[in-house]
């Protein structure tokens, strides 16, 4: 706030960067009296979460050039974009075998690998990439990378009542779209029309609310893939873009990063870096850095992990998007088992359904997030210390608080590294056995690839060396979340439960049970086959 | 601290407001903590988010209004207290009344109890929506400590016209419009009424002089005009200890104050009050003295400035038959005569006899007049209304006829009514197709009726709807516009007022913008308003010609009184601050300097950095900013404007500025007189990129006095001589050599 007036001289002088002593006063900053901003707390409250300066990589002048481009985003999208145009037009018109369809080839024995070992290592890479948000986001904008001021579209906001339950609409949308790829056979992969309707699919929903809604509602609420990446991607090496000098982000009037600039646009994913604690909503988009009047935001590296074990502040859709999640890869390794294959058959007899039957879909998704939620109970109720006072907290779905809360979020978020690998994991068959089927998949394209071609049947890895490898994966992947777990309810849980070593025992042995289970599914899964 | 419910039950079931955080989306940024008026919302330390104390929300919906991610609701009413209600009195005997219409508020009780309405907004938007931007809460808070001294004491920082404007703005669609009641839908603090009783209790001080010198002392400005913007200008050059001579064309001062706004808005006691107070200060006031343009070049030898606020007197005509019979006339002019014979007890039908000069056929006749003739007014806008209701005063039938829709009208209803209520005719929809004389004298109107369907469409005059009408006057009151002639040479004269695709950020931060158009500014987008007003203010703190700027009417076209004074004020402060001198004044060195940067790996920057250090070492202010920063009201403070740009291009082709800098020097303002430098930094040739930057500057009138190409090798050493160079050349003296061993021009091309 500038204290000059136009008949006085300055008494106090102004912020750094914004407007020099002895100029003429700007009458209405004289009037302007602002609150001061709650810094109390403050350090302690980002002290664990806020990465060390020099993991900064906007730092190096050259990344800091690419960032500030404003064509560095678009740059990532057009890639994809055509890629996946490719998809949809090849998986109509190419030829109907899946393995030697350019479309199917590359979405399902690449690509959703690559998305995993993107959110694993970096967090919302392919967000900063994607080409259905970025197609949306382009219409939306009525730009590829300029910096527009008018908007196409609404403008809407979630209406709060919906917006309250976070990132399990999301969750939902993934779950939906993954009942509807088990029905259609698509990632099998199937027939490669169905994996273009998917693709047309989203990118006309996204379209829909990016033209509805403000921002990037869309990928934040919506996205299949939103509440997948945003919690797997918590074990990612990149925090994202943050504050370099929180208190000049608290001290800033004017929030370009949040509001937009010439510069920049608003933050699509309504994330200010002053206060994100975790890269869980950071979209990468470099918006806020190219906004910032005062060049205060970095682009940071953090150990992997720091998301999932630092953040104080907690969420509980992201607890029950990591259980129910959980309970989809479980899901997605039992019904490769004969057990379920049985069980499946009877049910689809008698309901007149076929696979996948929507109640055992949904029941042993909703069962086994059940069982995580009922083992949190049972140990809650067994370790909390009676005397441990619960936060007072608001109404609204995110803000309630319980003693079933206080333990069922971090012990939750101490599963994602299990979680992830487990996801991860699945992926890899497909990936091992058949990723050599691009080369004449693309082949295919220009009429040169066949199924007689040596690489299309040429695995990178074979059974049971891929079992090895996945079981491998689980083993890293369960370390990583006995550990997260340990920290956690050490950091989070310990202070409140009766038996402090219980508890962490409690936690590290949940995170290895989980494991375990997954592991021994694997290999079930292969015996199956 | 209760906290917030996020599920509010229907809002009319509300007793109180209740406000509802989503911590979904709440980022902890505080915009709303540092804004909220009554301190009801507070941070959450644990979960880094914003909580409210619902006992303490009054509804005001700020926090909505600023919240940049939309993260916080308020449902419910707002609790504040009925305003007061403001009288206005109808004459029982129109004819030859004098009195003020208009009243204002009676006694302290009420004048506190609406002060208490006032929310002594942290960000007040009221501020932002007054022209002049006047400290509201501020003096509403003096007012409410009885202390009327620190009252125009806040006041006097903005305004030298506050009995004025309290009297004559439209405060709804400004200060009242943009109250934070009223952008959330309820009934603002009667803002000009509280500033009216202010200037009713106490009166507005004299212009204070400096004891000892000011900033202005030595300064010899002239000022052409004595309307509002030269009042403002020549109190503030006053004030500041400058010699300020004032030419007016007319044989009163006070411009539109004098003869524009009639005695039953504006008495004229206090239409007269600023000008007595400035000549007791030592105003210069030469009247009856019309500047012509070639005159403007005799000034600027005798004067160290010009200030330009002629207004914009150029009546607009309508181009039908029969303008220039006898009986036809420009509002003005009515005006002026009605108040001279108002003042002296006469009739319309002594009118003409009164002698005023200005009839559009210049021929003034003894015309019909007297009780029961008909004067037809042309516009039912404000001026319009003043010509009716004056004629009324006159004793004659008066009718306004408006082409426009009454729904689209740009009228003041409360105007509206009182002419009405005062027996004024105003038919909208309807315009004169032509007009009919007898013996050269106007006799006949033919009036026809049109149709607007939307605001922005122009009306369409439909066939065969005309009707004669007889008249005795008529009176053009379409408007005015600006004698171009005066401005012919000026840069960007008549500035059009303007909003920024992106607004300042300032004023988006404040959320006036978020609710664009409240009902009790006739759904007008008060935010926009404000800051296409401020562009206005803003643009008049740039010379128009080499020690010469343009403020008021004489800029912008026809205005508002508190805009005129507003720029005015604003030009008389560049005119201290650049301190101009006439030829053969000893020109002072530059007392602040903005260094413009577009720098992409960092040399450019490094290289502004450098010239500011060095320079700054002169006590000079100094200011480095990139260019997208480097706004007109930054540019405004420049008396050197130092501009730097990495070199754009391929190695040999198409290597210029970069593409950044071409498009900031494009959108220039006008820089006359205002000295620069220019340069640039460079990978293997700089080519012409130095002669296109200065082209720019010099097309915007600045004097390049020196440029600098840097190439790589050496650059901080190069950098600092260039500066010590810059600061020999423009720092004589002395005191310019500090930290400098020996000052060099080597890289300084001239």
């Amino acid at each position: 706030m500038t204290t000059l007036t136009e008949d006085e001289p300055a008494v106090a002088p102004p912020p750094p960067g914004r407007q020099p002593a002895g100029a003429v006063a700007d009458p209405v900053a004289v009037a302007v009296h602002l609150r001061p901003a709650h810094r109390r707390g403050m350090d302690e409250h980002f002290a664990p979460t806020d990465p060390a300066r020099s993991l900064d990589v906007a730092r190096h002048p050259m990344v800091a050039r690419l960032l500030r481009n404003r064509r560095f985003q678009f740059l990532l999208i057009l890639p994809n974009q055509i890629v996946f145009w490719a998809v949809i037009l090849l998986g109509l018109l190419g030829t109907v075998v899946p393995g030697l369809n350019f479309g199917t080839a590359i979405t399902w024995y690449l690509w959703f690998c690559l998305v995993f070992v993107m959110m694993v290592v970096v967090g919302r890479a392919w967000c900063a990439m994607c080409p259905f948000g970025g197609f949306g986001e382009w219409i939306q904008r009525r730009a590829l990378w300029q910096r527009t001021q008018k908007a196409l579209g609404l403008g809407r906001k979630l209406p709060e009542p919906i917006a309250q339950y976070g990132f399990l609409i999301s969750v939902g949308s993934f779950l939906l779209l993954t009942w509807i790829e088990e029905t259609f056979n698509i990632a099998g992969p199937g027939a490669p029309h169905s994996t273009s309707w998917m693709v047309v699919g989203i990118v006309a929903s996204a379209l829909v609310f990016f033209l509805a809604f403000e921002r990037r509602t869309f990928c934040r609420y919506v996205c299949p893939l939103s509440a997948l990446i945003g919690t797997v991607g918590a074990m990612g090496s990149v925090a994202g873009f943050r504050t370099r000098d929180r208190d000049v982000c608290v001290a800033c009037e004017t929030k370009e990063c949040m509001r937009g600039s010439t510069s920049g646009y608003a933050c699509p994913w309504y994330t200010w870096p002053g206060s994100a604690d975790s890269n869980l909503t950071c979209g990468l988009c470099t918006e806020c850095y190219k906004s910032c009047p005062s060049d205060n935001i970095g682009l940071y590296l953090q150990k992997p992990m720091t998301s999932v074990v630092a953040p104080s502040r907690r969420r509980f859709d992201v607890a029950w998007a990591v259980s129910v999640l959980w309970g989809l890869v479980v899901f997605q390794q039992v019904n490769a088992t004969n057990v379920y294959a049985s069980a499946d058959t009877w049910l689809n007899t008698h309901l007149h359904l076929r696979y996948p039957d929507p109640l055992d879909y949904a029941g042993i998704i909703a069962a086994i997030a059940l069982l995580m939620g009922g083992i949190v109970w049972v140990a809650q109720r067994a370790l909390a210390r009676k005397d441990a006072p619960v936060p007072t907290g608001g109404t609204s779905y995110l803000d309630r608080t319980s003693r079933f809360r206080m333990f069922f979020v971090p012990l939750m978020y101490g599963l994602i590294p299990v979680v992830g690998a487990d996801f991860f994991a699945r992926q890899l068959p497909k990936f091992f056995k058949h990723v050599p089927r691009l080369v004449p998949a693309i082949g295919a394209w220009w009429g040169a690839g066949s199924t007689r071609s040596s690489l299309y049947g040429y695995h990178l890895l074979a059974n049971p060396r891929i079992v090895t490898v996945q079981v491998a994966v689980i083993a890293l992947g369960t370390l990583a979340a006995v550990s997260t777990s340990w920290k956690i309810a050490g950091r989070d849980l310990a202070g409140i439960s009766s038996r402090p070593l219980a508890v962490k025992l409690t936690a590290a042995g949940l995170a290895l049970a989980c494991g375990v289970a997954a592991s021994v599914l694997y290999v079930i899964m292969h015996a199956a086959s | 601290m209760t906290l917030t419910p996020t599920r509010p039950t229907r809002e009319h079931d509300l007793a109180s407001p209740l406000v509802t955080v989503l911590t979904d989306r709440c980022a902890g940024c505080q915009e709303c903590i540092v804004r909220c008026p009554t301190g009801a919302l507070a941070m959450d330390s644990a979960r880094w988010v914003a909580v409210a104390d619902q006992a303490l929300c009054v509804g005001c919906r700020q926090c909505v209004r600023t919240c940049p991610f939309s993260a916080i609701a308020v449902a419910g009413p707002l609790l504040v207290t009925e305003r007061i209600a403001l009288h206005t009195t109808s004459p029982a005997v129109v004819e030859g009344d004098l009195g003020e219409t208009r009243q204002g508020i009676v006694g302290w009780e009420d004048a506190l109890a609406e002060a208490s309405r006032c929310l002594d907004c942290p960000d007040p938007t009221c501020v932002r929506g007054c022209p002049t931007h006047n400290d509201i809460p501020s003096f509403v808070r003096a007012l409410s400590a009885r202390d009327l001294d620190e009252a125009h004491r806040v006041l006097r920082r903005t305004s030298v016209l506050p009995d004025v404007c309290s009297r004559v703005c439209d405060q709804a669609v400004q200060c009242e419009g943009s109250c934070s009641w009223s952008l959330a839908g309820g009934r603002p603090v009667a803002i000009g009424a509280l500033e009216r009783f202010i200037t009713e209790q106490a009166p507005v001080p004299p212009p204070s002089l400096p004891a000892g010198g000011g900033p202005g002392t030595g300064l010899d400005v002239a000022v052409v005009g004595a309307g509002p913007a030269g009042i403002a200008a020549a109190w503030q050059l006053a004030e500041a200890g400058a010699h300020v001579t004032v030419f007016e064309k007319a044989g009163t001062p006070g411009g539109l104050l004098g003869w524009g706004i009639p005695d039953f808005t504006l008495p004229s006691a206090v239409a007269e009050r600023p000008w007595e107070q400035l000549r007791a200060a030592g105003v210069e006031l030469v009247c009856e003295t019309p500047v012509s343009p070639e005159d403007v070049e005799r000034l600027l030898g005798e004067h160290d400035a010009v200030l330009l606020a002629h207004g914009a007197g150029i009546p607009v005509t309508p181009p039908i038959p029969g303008v220039d019979l006898d009986g036809v006339e420009d509002a003005s002019s009515f005006l002026e005569r009605a108040h001279a014979a108002l003042t002296t007890g006469s009739r319309l039908a002594d009118l003409d006899a009164a002698g005023a000069a200005r009839s559009i056929s210049g021929k003034n006749g003894p015309g019909a007049g007297g009780s029961g003739a008909v004067v037809l007014v042309l516009g039912a806008g404000n001026t319009a209304m003043d010509v009716a209701r004056s004629a009324r005063r006159l004793g004659a039938r008066a009718v306004c006829i408006d082409w426009m829709d009454a729904r689209f009208a740009p009228v003041r209803p409360d105007e509206l009514e009182e002419a009405r209520t005062e027996g004024v005719e105003v038919r909208f929809a309807s315009t004169v197709v032509g007009l009919d004389g007898e013996d050269g004298r106007v006799t006949l109107a033919r009036i026809a009726r049109t149709r607007q369907e939307q605001a922005d469409r122009r009306p369409e005059i439909l066939a065969g709807t005309t009707e004669a009408v007889e008249v005795d006057r008529v009176v053009l009151a379409m408007g005015y516009r600006l004698d171009t002639s005066m401005s012919t040479g000026r840069q960007d004269v008549p500035f059009k007022k303007t909003v920024e695709e992106y607004p300042d950020r300032r004023t988006v931060a404040s959320g006036i913008l978020a609710s664009s158009s409240p009902e009790f500014a006739r759904h007008q987008p008060v935010g926009r308003l404000s800051l296409a007003r401020e562009s206005a203010r803003v643009a008049a703190a740039f010379p128009r010609g080499t020690r010469v700027w343009v403020a008021g009417d004489a800029l912008v076209g026809p205005s508002t009184v508190v805009e005129a004074m507003a720029q005015g004020k604003r030009a008389a402060a560049a005119i201290l601050e650049h301190q101009p001198r006439r030829p053969g004044g000893v020109r002072r060195s530059p007392g602040h300097v903005v260094v413009v940067a577009d720098s992409l790996g960092g040399h450019t920057r490094s290289v502004a950095d450098t010239i500011a250090e060095v320079v700054g070492t002169t006590g000079a202010t100094v200011e480095v900013c990139r260019l997208q920063d480097a706004t007109r009201a930054v540019l405004a403070r420049a008396d050197l404007l130092v501009v730097g740009t990495w070199t754009e291009g391929l190695v040999v082709a198409r290597v210029g500025p970069s593409s950044a800098t071409k498009e900031w020097l494009a959108a220039l303002p006008p820089l006359a007189g205002t000295r620069a430098v220019v340069f640039c930094t460079y990978g293997v040739s700089p080519k012409d990129t130095l002669a296109v930057m200065r082209r720019a500057l010099e097309d915007r009138g600045a004097e390049v006095v020196a440029s600098g190409a840097f190439g790589p090798g050496k650059l901080a050493q190069r950098a600092e001589d260039f500066a010590r160079g810059l600061r020999s050349k423009l720092w004589p003296g002395p005191g310019a050599s500090r930290g400098a061993s020996e000052p060099t021009m080597r890289a300084v091309e001239r």
